[in-house]
């Protein structure tokens, strides 16, 4: 496989535009703070990855108060996507453009007031807006609808690893020809008082300190944001003389098939998807240079991950979950981290794992702690994981 | 006490952020407006709000002129 990347757009607490966001990830900084918005104070994990006054331009005033928080984002992150890939949309055939976004919970904000306003002051109290505001779906509906874009298209919904599910469907698709362009990624805001509370019950989030692979570590903190990359045929991208990021060259999945939340703690699902992705990609483990993990932070998911990563790769690998610094972005975190891993190559830094304090002697990886590190990057694999045992990989080659 | 003309006018500007001058009485809801059936929904809901009196699902339809919104409204309040 051989899809360009030729454009990417980026909404997420390190920076509301790829170039605040490099800065800030490479420096290795932390944008976890308190929940301030609601009163998370009986809740187990009080604090997220926030972004706060964002601007909300191009999208019309009229529209706004129709569509969640995550169709927000989501529209933010493809006008920037379209910006930064230097697309004409009206030189462009609809038809042949597509939108692949992944989400893991919905547009629960509107869900939320609008379903306590039913119960409150009954029919007439909901607003019309939310039987179109709140289903996984709306941000590719909006998308569409926003930029006239008529071609094939899919939400992918497959707990954190959708997003990563979502830009290895979207490559495939034009891999098979069917389509020119695609923006795929994702998008999700889950810092919400009904959303945080279930993350909070599923018993995966943190008491306080992200620390993935450390041995105190105790689950994840919850971010909210998008990332969206404009995907491209490679022709399509060399004819109109675009700026190719790098390629799409690999995408495998598997499933666990073991537990409702915890995965296989072999790995060997993981391992499976891994070995697919390596596969399709024509690469020998050796030929990568960093993996960009999931890092989810719980005490199985980091051990079961760093065997998986061990048994392919052995244990010299730079593997980092530069998500430590500013929250599991869910559904949209596995296009966040191949954004990241496409910054990394193009400036030859892999960012850190951020609050590694003390090492767990099984998990045994150099996980890249707190300082990011120069390095030449030629290709890089993304790992992204849903509860359920849901395992997505991605390779990436550099243009 | 304005009148009730003006009264459904702002009620239009206000919740769709339209202009004043664009919302004249022979302006078609879909065509001219671009109003859906969910902003119609929230208008209706609206209009029930502001004059209270009741308006029924599907009354107001997206081929109605603001005129045709005002007279429902007017019919009601007899």
């Amino acid at each position: 496989m051989k899809v360009a990347i030729t454009g990417i757009g980026i909404i997420a607490p390190p920076g509301v535009c790829k170039e605040d966001f490099w800065q800030n990830i490479k420096a290795g900084k932390s944008f976890v703070s308190p929940i301030t918005r609601f009163d998370a104070s009986k809740y187990p994990s009080q604090v997220a990855g926030q972004i706060e006054n964002l601007n909300t331009n191009p999208i019309p005033r009229r529209l706004l108060k129709k569509i969640d928080k995550f169709s927000i984002f989501a529209l933010i992150a493809t006008e920037q996507a379209i910006k930064d890939a230097s697309l004409n949309l009206a030189k462009e055939d609809p038809y042949n453009i597509g939108i692949f976004i992944g989400n893991a919970l919905g547009g629960w904000l509107y869900a939320e007031t609008e379903l306590r306003d039913l119960y409150v002051e009954g029919r007439d109290g909901v607003s019309p807006y939310l039987a179109s505001a709140w289903f996984p779906a709306a941000p590719q509906g909006q998308i569409s609808i926003f930029y006239g874009i008529k071609g094939y298209s899919k939400t992918v919904v497959a707990d954190r690893a959708s997003a990563l599910m979502a830009i290895g469907y979207a490559a495939k698709v034009i891999e098979n020809k069917k389509l020119n362009i695609a923006f795929a990624g994702g998008t999700e805001a889950p810092v919400t008082p009904y959303a945080l509370l279930c993350c909070s019950t599923e018993g995966s989030l943190s008491k306080g300190l992200y620390r993935p692979f450390d041995k105190e570590r105790d689950g994840f903190v919850v971010g909210e944001g998008a990332g969206i990359l404009v995907l491209e045929d490679i022709e399509h991208a060399l004819k109109r003389g675009a700026n190719i990021y790098g390629f799409i060259t690999g995408y495998g999945t598997f499933c666990d098939g073991v537990d409702r939340i915890m995965p296989d703690p072999n790995g060997k699902g993981l391992i499976k998807a891994i070995k697919a992705t390596l596969n399709m990609a024509g690469y020998k483990p050796q030929d990568i240079d960093y993996v960009c993990a999931d890092g989810v932070g719980t005490k199985l998911g980091d051990l079961s991950e760093t065997r998986a990563i061990k048994e392919v790769f052995g244990k010299k690998i730079p593997v980092s979950a530069p998500k430590s610094m500013f929250g599991y972005l869910l559904g949209a975190a596995g296009a966040v981290d191949v954004i990241i891993a496409l910054l990394a190559m193009q400036n030859s830094i892999i960012p850190p794992t951020i609050n590694y304090q003390t090492k767990d002697p099984e998990c045994d990886l150099d996980y890249v702690p707190n300082k990011s590190r120069l390095k030449e990057i030629k290709r890089a694999l993304i790992i992204s994981r849903g509860r359920g045992g849901i395992n997505a990989v991605l390779t990436i080659e550099r243009g | 006490m304005e009148n009730i003309e003006e009264r459904v006018k702002k009620l239009f500007v206000k919740l769709f952020d339209m202009k004043p001058e664009e919302v004249n009485l022979e302006a078609n809801l879909n065509d001219d407006l671009g109003m859906d059936s969910t902003e119609i929904v929230e208008l209706t809901v609206a209009l029930e709000k502001e004059f209270k009196i009741n308006i029924e699902d599907g009354e107001i339809k997206k081929r109605h002129c603001v005129s045709d919104v005002v007279n429902i409204v007017k019919n009601r309040i007899k």
